[in-house]
């Protein structure tokens, strides 16, 4: 790689150790992914704080500390997805029921461990979709580096600035990362016309066509057309199906997506390598693939990934109100939305039908630690393909099952206790 | 294609140098991490995957592309653990699979000139030349 001669300063460990380490990560990185340089960032990055990510490159949260107390900070505007920590919940944990997350001394530790972060500038967001609560968006064009299943589309393709899934520590630290990928204007052309031959109404819809386009596709840019005008909650839903059943980290809405005001331009004026077709028999085969196993005993309902905004916290406690659940129902949203639903007083609607709202985590990081004091269910009830798809890994060896469908079946069941979705 | 008849030679990319070899595990479906792969035990547990539970360790792991979350370098931990593929080959990959290969620190190769998940199949022999990005594959002997 091609590097300038500030970079190769800090790689010669001019500017400190930890400075040195995380160029040495960046150059291993870029070289093992092809790059041939570095570039700076003017964006913004997405975090997990706690997490070791790559192994021996991992700056370890005692150095950080070290660096917070020297009043050291990050380059860019840094946002934290959620905290890795095992068990940590940032709102609502005292009611989980769930160990150690409801251990106020775990609960003190794991914030305290994630202060130096915020010290550094870290904005403590702590959610898989920052970016909905974030209060300050990158913009078109902008070179960024962020993770999460949902939130790489949404910076790629609503917002049209530039990321690869590499949101870290050490990119936050330095403000640069390799350029390749997404950060190269030829890499972000459509090739493939997907289209939407069924009307998409549902929220559901859009979760299942993006598993559908997913597990196609991998790696491709899509253009879609025919797929309506999604709300807020469908672009999210759809985000991070697209990103989960497959890896689309990129795609175009000709006329709606900021880099492709005409399909012509959305395939940068080639022609589509290829053309798809989703219909409704695809949408039912993955509404199929989802609802995994047979029992219509549920104990857990689980809603809120990736974290439910606010309108879908509206939506809940008003499906909720004047009823009391029969399972354990658990509603996730990020740490700033929980205060404005609480506020609300769609927090008190859900947790007086029985629910806990909580904030800053979902099932999956807590390995499916659910049920008190610390086991996982035998079936669950979930709205969401990303939720239903790992949850089965999470919980292994243990064997659960999973129950997909709406949001209005999932408060059903968990009114209920019977699952009585179908595929309509 | 070599004038062996059972020998075949791609050319990729280096993504990690070195030289490994061992008996081939393919998928041809994607691989998916964080709570979907197992780091100790080595294995996927992605329910419906062909390979759910099939041991890793000491292969030469084939496969299509990464799919889902940032946990994918669930498998490159599985070095931590002594249940790692002796090399790792990919058609096509991003960060994740740049991530894993970097934890797992094995002879890795992608961006290859034939798709490696059509020309070597479960139980081929491999042998990896991580720095030169060659891949020898002797088929199985039917």
């Amino acid at each position: 790689m091609l590097l300038t001669d500030d970079e190769k300063r800090i790689l010669d460990g001019k500017r400190g150790e930890i400075a040195q380490r995380c160029m040495t990560f960046l150059v291993d990185y870029g070289e093992a992914a092809g790059a041939d340089k570095l570039i700076d960032l003017d964006g913004t990055v997405d975090l997990h704080p706690g997490s070791g990510w790559v192994g021996a490159y991992d700056i370890k949260l005692e150095e950080i500390a070290e660096l917070a107390r020297k009043g050291e900070g990050f380059k860019v505007p840094t946002f934290s997805d959620k905290a890795t920590a095992p068990g940590f919940i940032v709102d609502g944990w005292e009611n989980c029921g769930v160990l150690p997350s409801s251990d106020p001394t775990f609960h003190k530790k794991c914030l305290e461990d994630l202060q130096p972060y915020i010290d550094m500038g870290m904005v403590p967001t702590f959610s898989c979709n920052h970016y909905l609560v974030s209060s300050f968006w990158p913009s078109v064009g902008q070179h960024c580096a962020w993770v999460e299943s949902s939130a790489v589309p949404w910076v790629n393709a609503v917002l049209g600035a530039r990321s690869n899934f590499d949101g870290c520590f050490q990119t936050a630290y330095l403000g640069k990362v390799p350029a390749y990928d997404m950060h190269l204007t030829e890499n972000r052309a459509a090739t493939v016309l997907v289209r939407c031959e069924t009307e998409l109404k549902r929220d559901m819809d859009y979760d299942l066509f993006g598993w559908a386009v997913g597990e196609t596709l991998g790696l491709k840019v899509p253009a879609f057309v025919g797929i309506g005008r999604p709300t807020t909650t469908q672009l999210v839903k759809m985000n991070s199906a697209l990103n989960t059943g497959g890896q689309v980290r990129m795609y175009h809405i000709p006329g709606r997506t900021p880099e492709a005001p005409t399909l012509e331009v959305a395939f940068q004026g080639k022609k589509p390598k290829e053309t798809i077709s989703i219909t409704r028999d695809d949408l039912k085969r993955v509404y199929e693939l989802m609802n995994y196993g047979s029992s219509d005993d549920i104990d857990f309902v689980y809603l809120g990934c990736p974290h439910y905004n606010i309108e879908e916290l509206r939506k809940v406690a008003g499906l909720l109100e004047g009823k009391k659940c029969q399972t354990r129902l658990w509603v996730m949203t990020n740490p700033p939305t929980y205060k404005v639903a609480d506020m609300a007083g769609y927090r008190e609607k859900i947790e007086d039908a029985g629910g806990i709202l909580l904030s800053g985590t979902c099932p999956g990081l807590l390995n499916g630690v659910v049920m008190p004091p610390s086991g996982v269910p035998k079936v669950i009830a979930t709205d969401a393909a990303k939720q239903d798809y790992y949850i089965t890994g999470h919980c292994h060896p243990n064997k659960v099952q999973v129950r997909y469908g709406t949001t209005e079946d999932c408060v059903d069941a968990a009114v209920t206790g019977k699952w009585k979705g179908e595929w309509r | 294609m070599n004038k062996q008849a059972n020998k075949i030679i791609l050319k990729g990319r280096k993504v990690i140098g070195g030289i490994a070899q061992g008996e081939a595990l393919v998928s041809k479906m994607p691989l998916m991490g964080w709570g979907n792969v197992d780091s100790k035990n080595g294995y996927t547990v992605e329910r419906n995957h062909p390979l759910y539970e099939v041991p890793y360790k000491g292969k030469v792991l084939v496969f299509t592309e990464p799919r889902g979350s940032g946990g994918f370098v669930g498998y490159g931990r599985s070095r931590l653990f002594g249940t790692n593929p002796a090399a790792f080959l990919y058609r096509k990959g991003n960060n994740l699979t740049v991530f894993a290969a970097m934890v797992m620190n094995v002879p890795t190769v992608t961006d290859f000139d034939q798709d490696p998940t059509e020309v070597i199949e479960t139980g081929d022999y491999v042998i990896v030349n991580g720095d030169r990005g060659i891949v020898e594959v002797i088929k199985k002997t039917r």
